[in-house]
């Protein structure tokens, strides 16, 4: 997979690691600024409340 | 993923693998795909966790500071009513937890927490009001990332203070009990008049809760406190010698 996208990246190996890095860091960029948010709610390790019902903030339902 | 088991790294070697090999080129290919696969895997959690103990801190340290400015600029330019609970009703400070001051908003929800202040319910109890004649302020804040106000909260012993500080005025509450472990089902520990914590008649109490142990939501953390005394706020913010 990794070496799939290495033989397909341009240039010669500085080129090469150049655009890697920056497809990292656009990765990564785009995990914290949509996904994690998106996906952090979805899992119960952020649920500070009592609050009777479901296990994380946002749908208190009535009990 | 080994590379000499890659069958692409092989092209590139003198001579070509005789035709024989190529089923056996195809499984290594596949798993060494499903490995990076699982490297991948390994790395993004990794990424989560460093997401969640530390990057929300940072926009939540942020977006708190920015709110706790303009209620302080609120403050300081007189405005009508003496409690402006639409940016947020005032700062919480208990030394005990080192952690500075803390905004006190309105709500619970995971859109208020997560900005780094600290809620008060308005479900599935509503909580009093600091200036109220009597009743319980009962307050929420992340134990771990977004801000991780109450991450100390272990550190606050029977007899510590807890002050919030409105506009006008300093509450300033004595840490009278601790539940170190309960339901989050357990709502009466949020009731006006908390009888788990030894409390029957109604009086000016202070409640906070976080979940516990850290980095787990599985229980929750509550410390109680009873109002000791109010002082007023005098031109200089003069803070009380309980934070002195």
């Amino acid at each position: 997979m990794y070496g799939w996208i290495w033989r397909h990246l341009p240039g010669n190996t500085w080129v090469k690691a150049l655009i890697s890095f920056v497809l990292v860091l656009a990765v990564v960029y785009v995990l914290f600024q949509y996904v994690f948010p998106w996906a952090e709610p979805l899992l119960p390790f952020n649920d500070v409340t009592v609050n009777g019902s479901a296990p994380w903030p946002g749908s208190v339902a009535a009990r | 993923m080994v590379a000499t088991t890659d069958p692409d790294d092989r092209t590139e070697a003198s001579s070509p693998p005789p035709p024989v090999r190529r089923p056996r080129h195809r499984i290594a290919f596949a798993v060494s795909v499903f490995g990076e696969l699982l490297i991948t895997v390994g790395l993004v959690l990794g990424l989560f966790v460093a997401y969640s103990l530390w990057w929300t801190n940072v926009t939540a340290d942020r977006e708190a500071n920015r709110q706790s400015d303009q209620v302080r600029h609120h403050w300081a330019d007189p405005g009508p009513g003496a409690l402006d609970t639409k940016d947020g009703i005032g700062f919480l400070h208990v030394p005990a937890m080192h952690n500075g001051e803390v905004l006190v908003k309105k709500g619970t929800s995971a859109a208020v927490l997560n900005d780094g202040v600290a809620g008060y319910y308005t479900h599935p109890v509503k909580s009093a009001l600091p200036g109220d004649p009597e009743g319980n302020v009962t307050l929420a804040a992340h134990r771990d990332g977004h801000g991780a106000k109450f991450h100390n909260i272990d550190r606050m012993r029977k007899g510590d203070a807890i002050v919030l500080e409105t506009k006008d005025t300093w509450y300033v509450y004595k840490v009278y009990d601790i539940l170190k472990e309960t339901s989050k089902y357990n709502v009466q520990v949020i009731d006006q008049v908390p009888k788990e914590s030894g409390k029957k008649k109604p009086g000016r109490y202070i409640t906070l809760t976080t979940c516990t142990p850290v980095y787990t939501s599985l229980y929750r953390y509550v410390v109680w406190g009873e109002l000791e005394r109010t002082q007023k706020v005098d031109s200089d913010r003069t803070p009380p010698v309980e934070l002195r």
